[in-house]
């Protein structure tokens, strides 16, 4: 048993989700089993109704699974009634929304303490830890804005907050790039990875973002209910780009292989080798 | 955080806010003014506690002395002025009728004492007794009329001129026009017949059993405490209004839970998603109703307060306008409202309530 089975955050068996019944039947997630341990960036990918979105909803507790089993944080949360299933995610699953979902008749501030609130956490208690998370994210100076005036990176750090309000172990992260420009994606996705490796956390984030892949510790790809295996990724030594070996462009230098994403890169390679040796590195694996 | 954040929920919509809050005040200012005007009409007959005597000589079997008709030989009223803890006997003449006020038929209600003269005080004579050939009537049947002091009035065949007006009093049904007693034996032809004896007892007489002694003397005669005159009148209107009153106060209950439940309502079904994001990130369902009970508060409390001071300035206008339209707000009925107002915050978060325990929480992963 590795250090991982022991200290998971999450661990899913045989997890089956069926919608449907007769000929109608879709089998939106099929057997699928899953651990995520602390530290971890754990990435979904997979094609649009590949059951990436039901998985993670199954995951967070907010769909009872037709078969299999979740455990989130020692605790098997498939056969937990509603009223014993809202206190563990209350406290153990943080959610971060493709479309923020914030409360937008509330200051951003109060976005954060209505979720220490619902904890019980009251008062100067919630008020002071809003502030705090607020800050770490960078919007000190927007406390008091209202958060539908905010821009949607911002709206999404907010959302990063409110998850991290009651400590939880797990974070969901459900296309968290989807609605943000170049910049203000890549400032969430590298903020997702740096709360996955800071304290006794893991991250599970669902996305089509193929930028993401340069931040994930493991990429799955889901398709048709499955996971299936999409090869080892590697970087581009040039520009440091993700790529799948099994396509990317080979060229064999002082008996080492390296690969890169374009002819371009390849020859801007050959032209100073010496420059880019060290940026090659493999950066993922599959399940 | 649940009151903030139900305040903001109903402020969102402003426009929407002030047309519930004037629906819940409606209901608020209907309850009100019902029950004002009941107050108002109940305290009918006021004028039996505000005259010195303290029990009333009627005619066996008078049930009330506006709708039924006591007539007293005056000889069987002489004993009784005679008898112990009795200081003063005074034959009452009164009776309900149509007089000419300037070319208008008016109603109202005659009465005329006849004080002996031992009894005649100043109050006396400038409240209820006037000169022959005048009465004096109220600020209410001035302001019907339009007569003042001064003016003259047909009394039958009778013209009189008006001595004095006295302030409004509550009476709604009939205002009381005092009169001469000589004038009023000659409009109402009744010779040595008096409607009522109103009796004046000693100091420290004890009413009940100087009541008792005048019906063992006379069995014929019936004793009325003044209260019991009064209430006897009220007793009367209970039994004609309390029905219309009480549909009247239920009618205003439901439109002001109908405008709170579907206010809460569709604000509830509007922030469906941010429902289901509460439930989501773990949100117990009793949050989640303290929330909707919370707007139902705010939307009831602002009702109310509305409602109340709308009732409030909608009686000292309507009394401008109607002479007639006695109110009298009670403490008791405005915390009976504020306790109505709350019942109907609950009863009104119900569906709402049952709204939220059907949100779906994955609704949160739909796009």
């Amino acid at each position: 048993m590795n250090d991982c089975e022991q200290r998971h955050i999450l661990r899913a068996t045989a997890l089956t989700k069926v919608f449907g019944e007769g000929e109608s039947q879709v089998r939106a997630v099929d057997g699928v089993d899953l651990q995520v341990c602390p530290g971890e960036m754990l990435l979904i990918m997979g094609p649009s109704g590949s059951g990436k979105t039901t998985l993670l909803t199954m995951l967070g507790g907010l769909l009872r699974p037709t078969s299999g089993t979740i455990e989130v944080d020692g605790v098997d949360i498939t056969a937990l009634k509603e009223s014993r299933l809202t206190p563990v995610r209350r406290k153990s699953v943080g959610f971060i929304f493709q479309s923020f979902n914030l409360w937008e008749s509330l200051s951003v501030q109060e976005n954060v303490e209505l979720a220490l609130n619902m904890a019980g956490v009251g008062g100067r208690a919630a008020s002071g830890r809003a502030r705090t998370l607020l800050e770490q994210q960078g919007l000190g100076r927007r406390l008091q804005f209202s958060s539908r005036n905010l821009s949607g990176g911002e709206k999404q750090r907010v959302s990063i907050a409110r998850a991290l309000a009651n400590e939880p172990r797990l974070l969901l992260a459900d296309e968290p790039t989807a609605n943000l420009d170049s910049k203000h994606g890549r400032e969430v996705m590298h903020l997702l990875r740096d709360l996955s490796r800071s304290g006794d956390r893991a991250v599970i984030a669902v996305s089509h973002d193929q930028r993401i892949r340069e931040v994930a510790d493991r990429v799955l790809w889901l398709e048709d209910g499955r996971i299936k295996d999409i090869g080892q990724l590697v970087r581009d030594p040039v520009c440091g780009a993700s790529v799948e070996m099994d396509n990317a462009i080979k060229l064999e230098h002082e008996g080492r292989t390296y690969y890169f994403c374009s002819r371009g890169c390849s020859w801007e390679f050959q032209q100073s080798p010496e420059r880019f040796k060290a940026g090659a590195a493999t950066s993922s694996v599959t399940a | 955080m649940t009151v903030p954040l139900a305040r903001r929920n109903l402020f969102a919509e402003k426009g929407r806010f002030a047309i519930s809050v004037a629906g819940v005040a409606f209901a608020v200012l209907l309850i009100l003014i019902v029950l004002a005007l009941y107050r108002g009409f109940n305290r009918t007959g006021q004028t039996f506690r505000d005259l010195p005597g303290e029990l009333w000589v009627v005619q066996r079997g008078t049930s009330d002395p506006f709708h039924s008709i006591s007539l007293v030989e005056r000889e069987r009223l002489d004993p009784v002025a005679s008898m112990p803890g009795v200081q003063a006997v005074v034959p009452v003449l009164a009776r309900s009728m149509n007089f000419d006020a300037g070319g208008t038929e008016v109603s109202a209600r005659l009465m005329a004492l006849d004080v002996p003269a031992d009894v005649v005080s100043d109050e006396l004579r400038e409240r209820y007794l006037p000169p022959e050939g005048a009465v004096i009537i109220d600020d209410t049947l001035r302001r019907k009329t339009g007569l003042t002091t001064g003016d003259t009035a047909q009394f039958g065949t009778e013209s009189l001129k008006i001595e004095r007006v006295r302030p409004r009093s509550p009476e709604v049904l009939f205002q009381f026009v005092f009169v001469n007693f000589a004038d009023a034996r000659r409009i109402f032809g009744v010779g040595d017949v008096v409607m009522y004896g109103m009796v004046i007892l000693e100091p420290g007489a004890d009413a009940q059993t100087v009541a008792g002694a005048i019906t063992d003397r006379d069995p014929a005669l019936q004793v009325y405490t003044k209260e019991a005159f009064a209430a006897s009148i009220a007793k009367e209107m209970d039994e004609t209004f309390l029905p219309v009153i009480s549909i009247l106060v239920a009618i205003g209950f439901i439109v002001g839970a109908a405008v709170v439940g579907l206010t809460i309502y569709t604000a509830t079904i509007e922030r469906t998603r941010e429902f289901g994001v509460m439930k989501a990130v773990g949100g117990s369902g009793g949050y989640l109703y303290r929330i909707v009970l919370s707007q139902a508060a705010i939307l009831t409390g602002a009702g109310f307060v509305v409602g109340a001071v709308g009732a409030w300035g909608v009686a000292r206008l309507a009394i401008e306008a109607v002479p007639e339209f006695a109110t009298e707000f009670q403490l008791t009925d405005l915390a009976g409202v504020f306790v109505a107002a709350i019942l109907m915050a609950v009863l009104a978060s119900f569906m709402p309530v049952r709204r939220i325990n059907s949100i779906d929480p994955a609704i949160v992963f739909r796009a």
